[in-house]
Order: C-alpha cells, then sequence, then structure tokens
C-alpha cells in the first residue's frame, strides 16, 4: 500500500510542473506587453515610455522568459506568489483569508451535500419507482438545472428582504453561510445523489444480497451493506466535487458577496492583476490533482483490486 | 368511431396493466426471493414484515431529520443580530475595494481617499478657495507660489502639519514622477523650500495656469503623515494611513468592508456622521437587494457613472419612499472618438464624421438607455467647464442631413439600404466599446442601427478597457467610446490629452494645419493672461468641434440614493468624491 501511495505522489509531481508552466504561458499570451499590464493594473492615468522602461527594470520583465518562469516557480515553491499589482500586498496576504473562507464554505457544502445525497440516494433507491422517488428526483433534477445565481439572488429576496431571517450577503457569523450552502447544495445534491441511487440499485440485485436475505439477515443490515459497498463507487466522485466547488463557487461568491477566492479572481481578472490571476489558477489546479490522488488512494485502500493491478 | 373507442378502451388496459407491473414489482421481487428460499429456513413472512417494517422505519427517520435539521436553521435565524441598526451611520456599497489607500499612488479608491486626506486648496464652484493654505501669493512672472499654511491642523497620528510636512510629500510624489505624468504640474516644480513653520514656497520652471487646479486635486498633491513615509519616501508602499482630512480609515477587511471614523479634531469641526463603511458588494441584484432590507443605506456611482448602478431598480427604490435620488451637475462627457489620423479609413473625412454626429439619436440614448440619468451632450464639454461655455453649432439629431453629406461626399449608393461607396471602397468602420459596459454595448447597437439607414456599415467590436485605452494610444481604430477627464481636470486635462501620443494624438491628427492646433495647446497651458485664454479655449474647442472629432453623446453625473432623512448632500467639483462632512441626519 506505502508503495502503491509513493508512486501515486510521484506521479503528480510531473502533472504539477506542467501546470504551473501552463499557469505562466497561459498569462503571457496577453497581446499587451506585461509593463504596461502593471501600470494599468495600477490605474497609472498616463503611460509613458520611460515609466514602461523602469517598470520593466523593477519586475524583471526584460529577461529571458524561461528565467522568469523558473524565479517564479521557485519563489511559488516557497509560498511566495509575487505582489499585487493593485492592492500593493504580497499575493499570499490575499490569497490566504480568500482561501480559507471559500474552504470554509467548501467543507460545509460538501458535508450537506455527502449527507443529503446519501439520504435522498439510499432514500430513492430502497423506493425505487414510488411516488417518493419520482417526486424527489424531479424536484432536485429542477434545483440542479436552475442557474445558480438566480436561485441566490430569490433566495436572498424571500429568506432576508421579505422574511428578515438572515443577512443578505458577506460573511458574518453562522448565519451568513445558510444561504449560500443551500444554494450550492442543491446544485450538486441533484447530481451526486443519482450516482448513489444508481450505485444501490445496481447493488440490489448482487448475489450477496440475495445470500443475505436467504440466510435471514435483518434488512437494514442489508442496506448497510449495499450502502457501504455503493459509497465506493461514490468517493471518488465526492472527492472530486471539492475541488469542483473550490473552482466554482465564483457565482455564489460574487452573488452572495462572499470575500473568497471566486470574488478575488474575479476582481483580479477585471484588473488585470496576473499574480493573482497566476496564483488563484495555480491553487485551484493543485487542489483538483490532490484530490484526484486522495480519491485515488481511498479508492485503493477500499478496494484491494486496484491498488493489486498496479 | 367504434374503432377509435375499441383504440382508447386498449390504450387504457394497456396503461393500468403498466401500472399493475409497476406497482407490483416489489412482490414478484419477494416472490422470487421467497421461491430461492432454501426449504429448511421458513422465515419468509417475517422476513417480508421486517423489511417492511424496517422502510417505514427508514421513512421515519428521514422524515425526522429532516425536521431536525430544518428546525435548527429556523432556530439558528430566529434570533435577531443587533447589527442592522445603522440609523445614524453611512453604509455604502461598493464594487471594488477601497485597495491601497496611498495618496500618492492611483490604484485606490478615489472616494475613500478624498475623505482621509486633503489637499492645500479647493475646487469649488466659485473657483478655488483655501483648504490646508489659508492663504498664497503668486509671483508676477508666474513661477513662485507661496503658501501661508493652517496653523494647529494636526495629522490623525497626532502629527503636526506643517511646511515641512509639505515639503517631504511634495518631494516624494516628484521622487515618483514618471507615474503622475498625466499631471502637467509634476514636469513643472523645480523646488519646494521650507519659509517658517507655516510657509511654504513652490517654484516653477515655467509659468503654469492651473498650478492650483492641480494641486486641488485628490490625488497626488494630498499630505501624509511623515511618519507613515517608508524610507522618506511613499512610491514603494507606506506604513500607516493618516491624513488630515474628516475622516480617518479605522478598520479595512479586505474585500470585505472598510470603516472610516469621523476625525473628531477636525480643523473646521468633528463631521456630525461618526461612521461611514464602505461595504464591497457586487453591482446588481445583490446591492439592490441590500439597499432595500437596510445593510446599505447609501449608494452612488463611481467612475463608471450609470453602469456602475441598476438605475431601473434604484428608480423603484426611490419611489417606494425609504430613499431619495439626488443628482449632481453634468460632470463629464461620453463621447465616441473619431480616429481622424487613421488615413486608411473613412473616418479620416470630416463629412463622415458629421454624418456620425447627426445620425445619433442622444435623446433616445438618454432616455432608454440610461433612464434619464444622463442628459444629452451636444458639445465635447458642457458649458458649465471653466472656459467652455463657447458659442459652438449643434448637431441634433437629422438623418436627412447626415445622408446629404455624405452624398455631397461622394459616398454614393445604389440601391436603398446598401452600403455606400466612393472609389470601390466601402463605407465601414469598426466601433470597439468596453465589453464590460452594458450601456455602452447598447448604445453602440442602437448607433449601429441608425447608420445602416444612412448606409454607413458599422462593425461592433466589444473588448476589455485596457486594450481599447491600447488601441486609443496606437491608433488601431476607427471609432471607440470615451469620455472627459470630468469637471475638476477639464478643460485642461482633456486638452492637454489631445497632444499626449498615450491619448488622442492620433485621433486629433487629422486637423489640418495641426502645427498651429497643437502650437495654441501649448500656449494655452502656459500663458499667464486670462483674456488669452480665453481666447486659445475658443479656438481650440471650435477646431475640434467643427472637425466633428470627439461626438459627443451625453454628459455622466454623480447619482446619489440616500435614506429619506439624510440632510446637507452636496457634490464637489469632481466625480470622484463626496463632501461626507457636511451631511447629517435629521
Amino acid at each position: 500500500m506505502g508503495i502503491y501511495i509513493m508512486k501515486r505522489m510521484l506521479i503528480t509531481l510531473p502533472l504539477l510542473l506542467a501546470v504551473s508552466f501552463l499557469t505562466f504561458v497561459l498569462i503571457s499570451f496577453s497581446p499587451m506587453e506585461p509593463a504596461e499590464v502593471v501600470l494599468r493594473a495600477q490605474e497609472v492615468p498616463v503611460i509613458t515610455e520611460e515609466l514602461i522602461e523602469q517598470t520593466n527594470e523593477k519586475l524583471g520583465f526584460n529577461k529571458p522568459f524561461i528565467v522568469q518562469y523558473f524565479h517564479w516557480l521557485i519563489a511559488c515553491l516557497q509560498l511566495d506568489f509575487g505582489q499585487s499589482y493593485v492592492k500593493n500586498a504580497p499575493v499570499w496576504s490575499l490569497m490566504g483569508p480568500a482561501f480559507m473562507n471559500t474552504f470554509k464554505l467548501t467543507v460545509i457544502s460538501s458535508f450537506v451535500i455527502i449527507a443529503f445525497s446519501v439520504l435522498f440516494g439510499v432514500l430513492c433507491a430502497l423506493n425505487e419507482r414510488t411516488a417518493v422517488d419520482r417526486l424527489l428526483r424531479a424536484l432536485l433534477f429542477g434545483f440542479t438545472a436552475v442557474p445558480a445565481y438566480w436561485l441566490g439572488a430569490i433566495f436572498i429576496f424571500v429568506f432576508s428582504v421579505k422574511l428578515d431571517l438572515l443577512p443578505t450577503s458577506g460573511m458574518d457569523g453562522a448565519k451568513s453561510y445558510i444561504l449560500p450552502v443551500t444554494v450550492i447544495a442543491l446544485g450538486y445534491i441533484g447530481l451526486y445523489f443519482r450516482n448513489i441511487r444508481s450505485a444501490m440499485l445496481n447493488n440490489l440485485n448482487e448475489d450477496y444480497v440475495l445470500y443475505g436475505r436467504a440466510s435471514g439477515l435483518p434488512e437494514n443490515k442489508i442496506t448497510m451493506h449495499i450502502l457501504r459497498n455503493s459509497l465506493q463507487v461514490a468517493i471518488s466522485i465526492f472527492c472530486m466535487a471539492i475541488p469542483i466547488i473550490l473552482g466554482g463557487t465564483v457565482v455564489i461568491e460574487n452573488v452572495f458577496a462572499w470575500p473568497g477566492l471566486g470574488s478575488l479572481s474575479i476582481s483580479a481578472i477585471l484588473s488585470r492583476d496576473f499574480p493573482v490571476i497566476q496564483a488563484y489558477v495555480l491553487i485551484v489546479a493543485v487542489a483538483f490533482v490532490v484530490f484526484n490522488m486522495m480519491s485515488d488512494i481511498l479508492n485503493a485502500t477500499f478496494n484491494p483490486r486496484i491498488r493489486d493491478g498496479n | 368511431m367504434i374503432k377509435n373507442y375499441i383504440k382508447r378502451k386498449y390504450t387504457i388496459y394497456l396503461l393500468f396493466k403498466q401500472i399493475m407491473i409497476i406497482t407490483s414489482m416489489d412482490k414478484f421481487h419477494l416472490i422470487h426471493i421467497k421461491c430461492s428460499d432454501p426449504p429448511i429456513n421458513m422465515k419468509v413472512p417475517k422476513n417480508i414484515e421486517q423489511r417492511e417494517r424496517a422502510i417505514l422505519l427508514k421513512k421515519v427517520y428521514c422524515i425526522i431529520f429532516v425536521v431536525c435539521i430544518s428546525s435548527i436553521l429556523v432556530a439558528c435565524t430566529t434570533t435577531k443580530e443587533e447589527s442592522s441598526e445603522i440609523a445614524d451611520e453611512l453604509v455604502y456599497a461598493t464594487v471594488k475595494d477601497i485597495n491601497d489607500m496611498n495618496p500618492h499612488l492611483y490604484p485606490g479608491s478615489m472616494s475613500a481617499q478624498g475623505m482621509v486626506y486633503e489637499s492645500l486648496v479647493e475646487n469649488t464652484e466659485k473657483g478655488i478657495k483655501p483648504l490646508l493654505a489659508e492663504d498664497w501669493d503668486i509671483s508676477e512672472d508666474g513661477t513662485v507660489y507661496t503658501f501661508h499654511l493652517r496653523k494647529g491642523v494636526t495629522f490623525h497620528d497626532g502629527e503636526p502639519f506643517n511646511a515641512d510636512a509639505v515639503k517631504q510629500n511634495m518631494e516624494a510624489v516628484q521622487n515618483n514622477k514618471e507615474k503622475h505624468a498625466w499631471i502637467k504640474l509634476s514636469t513643472k516644480i523645480v523646488s519646494v523650500d521650507v519659509v517658517d513653520e507655516h510657509t511654504v514656497k513652490l517654484t516653477l520652471s515655467e509659468a503654469y495656469y492651473p498650478t492650483l487646479d492641480e494641486l486641488a486635486m485628490t490625488r497626488p498633491y494630498v499630505f501624509l503623515s511623515p511618519k507613515d513615509f517608508e524610507n522618506g519616501e511613499t512610491k514603494d508602499g507606506i506604513n500607516g494611513f493618516h491624513g488630515t482630512g474628516p475622516y480617518q480609515l479605522a478598520e479595512h477587511k479586505v474585500d470585505q468592508y472598510a470603516i472610516f471614523e469621523a476625525n473628531e479634531n477636525y480643523w473646521a469641526g468633528a463631521p456630525k456622521i461618526k461612521k461611514i463603511t464602505a461595504k464591497v458588494l457586487p453591482a446588481g441584484e445583490t446591492t439592490l437587494l441590500a439597499l432595500q432590507k437596510g445593510e446599505v443605506n447609501f449608494i452612488f456611482t463611481d467612475d463608471r457613472g450609470a453602469d456602475s448602478i441598476n438605475m431601473e431598480g434604484m428608480e423603484q427604490l426611490v419611489q417606494s419612499g425609504d430613499y431619495q435620488l439626488m443628482r449632481s451637475k453634468q460632470m463629464n462627457t461620453k463621447m465616441i472618438v473619431a480616429n481622424s489620423g487613421n488615413g486608411v479609413s473613412p473616418v479620416s473625412e470630416k463629412s463622415v464624421r458629421e454624418a456620425i454626429w447627426f445620425a445619433i439619436d442622444r435623446e433616445t440614448i438618454s432616455r432608454d438607455i440610461f433612464y434619464g440619468s444622463e442628459e444629452v451632450a451636444h458639445t465635447l464639454f458642457s458649458p458649465n467647464i471653466n472656459y467652455a461655455n463657447v458659442a459652438l453649432k449643434e448637431r441634433s439629431y437629422d438623418m436627412e442631413r447626415a445622408k446629404e453629406l455624405l452624398e455631397a461626399a461622394g459616398w454614393t449608393v445604389d440601391t436603398e439600404g446598401a452600403v455606400r461607396e466612393k472609389n470601390g471602397k466601402k463605407l465601414s468602420m469598426k466601433l470597439y466599446y468596453d465589453n464590460n459596459s452594458p450601456s455602452q454595448k447598447a448604445q453602440s447597437e442602437l448607433i449601429q442601427h441608425s447608420l445602416s439607414m444612412i448606409g454607413m456599415e458599422l462593425e461592433l467590436v466589444g473588448e476589455e478597457s485596457t486594450s481599447i485605452a491600447n488601441r486609443r494610444s496606437t491608433g488601431e481604430y476607427d471609432l471607440l467610446f470615451n469620455q472627459t477627464w470630468g469637471l475638476a481636470y477639464d478643460p485642461q486635462s482633456t486638452v492637454a490629452a489631445f497632444t499626449s501620443e498615450a491619448s488622442y494624438l492620433h485621433a486629433t491628427k487629422g486637423i489640418p494645419n495641426t502645427e498651429e492646433f497643437y502650437q495654441n495647446i501649448d500656449s494655452v497651458l502656459v500663458s499667464t493672461d486670462e483674456e488669452n485664454r480665453k481666447a486659445l479655449y475658443k479656438d481650440i474647442l471650435t477646431t475640434v468641434h467643427d472637425e466633428a472629432i470627439f461626438i459627443p453623446i451625453t454628459n455622466g453625473n454623480v447619482t446619489v440614493i440616500a435614506p429619506k432623512n439624510l440632510q446637507g448632500i452636496s457634490f464637489k467639483q469632481t466625480q470622484y468624491e463626496l463632501p461626507f462632512e457636511q451631511m447629517y441626519f435629521e
């Protein structure tokens, strides 16, 4: 098992390197001169040739591309993503708190999503093709189909403005989590509970179920067995759900003015604050790679066939 | 008939059978299990019972779980928070964070900087008035300004505001001259000398009439406590944000909020509103809803003008009764810049530019795109701008006139509705607009439609504002949206930009006798004689108007939405600041 984990981690290294290179290259594809981008981001009203030269000198834009990349990469490894053009602060000091805010939202939403997906998945599988099953499926499918910003606005209108129960936006206190978490969860439960449901249904027809029933095992114990087997399928999906939500909260964060990665990246993109954009892309990419690795490892732990196959 | 009846009956029968199959599935399934049960262990009936009970129990659990969760949610929400009480303070919504508050650089929010920092003099409707300088003398030749500073003024950190502080601040700005190239004063300052504790002498290389106007601007010539300087400089960051203004920055959470508290020791008396919060909220629905709920009670247009707030929603909010809407006088002009220097484009022809000017329906734009929040503009500068009250001939919406102009210039068309041609060249141009500005997009679509009626083809290209700025400086465009600098800056800043490579040099290149035109601009800025200046400005403004280089559309202003009981709302001579210190609640 240890060897498998080692191998799996080694594979991610070139992947991360490639990701970092792409992050750097894509930004340099911008048609404008980098110094000009910096100065425009700083809202300098009139940009002169002299100023461009000065900025090139100061930020090292006149060095060869590959030198710039390695400088940046080495700094990134030390968690130094550079200085934000706009806020005159190190990128990590902006990224850190924003990441934590989004991470909190992501973790809470993931728990809610997992809890309700399992709940509804089991409920629907056990009541397959009954009214409960159909109603739940229709309802959750509907919520998945509704755009999050619209649902968010409706929720704010109903629960904050009309009923005056919750704050409209921002992040102060536990109450401000309720609306964003609900909107995120509603978007994803509809996707994930179907996986649980179909895995459960597949398992229902397996021989071990038949055998369990045959040997008179209590029905709730059989259900637990089915659930455990079905969850294995779902582990990888849930593991990937976390980075997907992490990178996908942009819309939600903008609707609810959540001071997280999404809002930060949007404002960075609009003002062309390249160091922040690079750090954001890198963090989300790393999150994907890491969680993908985690799901593989978890699956290997549960299912010996995978690690033996390697 | 009968055939139909049977068919229907049969369908119903099939449907019924289907339902039977579905509902009995569970039973078949169990029967199947029952049959395969080993004969020794005949606990089948109990098994069915158990299973059904288990399902029932599970349902009960689920219901309990859901009820629990929802009651927790409800319990969380019924405890009311006190923080929604904001009766005697202002909380304004802003799309951008206040950012770096360094007053000698440009990323910071100007409205926030305006509350915290002050300049030597103030630009008012009645001209330049004293602020941190009580009085000043100007030498005969206009190159030496001596300022007598206000006594007893301190920075927020307790440091005295004196001649030394002025010198250090001015020199810190001058040491970063390259970034201040837009403000011509930065190129004229030779030295700043301390005469005594409260007297400062500013020496210029040559006379420059807008000196006092430029010293009055929100930045960069404003004053920061010398204690906040880093190694005697401000260009690479500062250690604090202590100015002399009516408010001080008390707390700043990046991308969340910034709190400004009243400066109780303000030299002109402590402001009545004790706390102002700038809350970061996305434009649109969320802000509107936060206003409705009262989490935010103040909003004003930023440098993006009408695009920064949802005008339609705001109007409705005001009609509902809790809020009032206030508008300033015209602050700037939104316009289309025609690149007269682009020789290969039809836009280098005066008659084409004039035809575009005539073909724009400004009334409709003002009424239907800006919901009346912006007024129709007929000249580059509205008459309330200094030196801009010049008689110029108005070119209002007139499609026939536009067609005549094109015909006369040799742009002809055979069939109605086709694109005009001249010497085999099509009358086709590109208009660049900022794709983050919904109002620019709407305007360009309307203009595209109008121009197609006079046989002109307009291609619309939405781009990032930075790449539009880039086009402006490289000259790679036919037409693009832009706006004038604004009340406090005009006419000198926009006019100076006519000769600047980074701004309108390409646009103005096609003017006949450019030499003389640029010469006039250079001399108006250094002229010391008021009458001479007036004459020169009249000449310059008449030339660009006649040549139809800057096609005006509407005049922007500052719009404020505030609680009904807020009094003393007024405006400054700039669209970037508001005099919060004069406001109070009734």
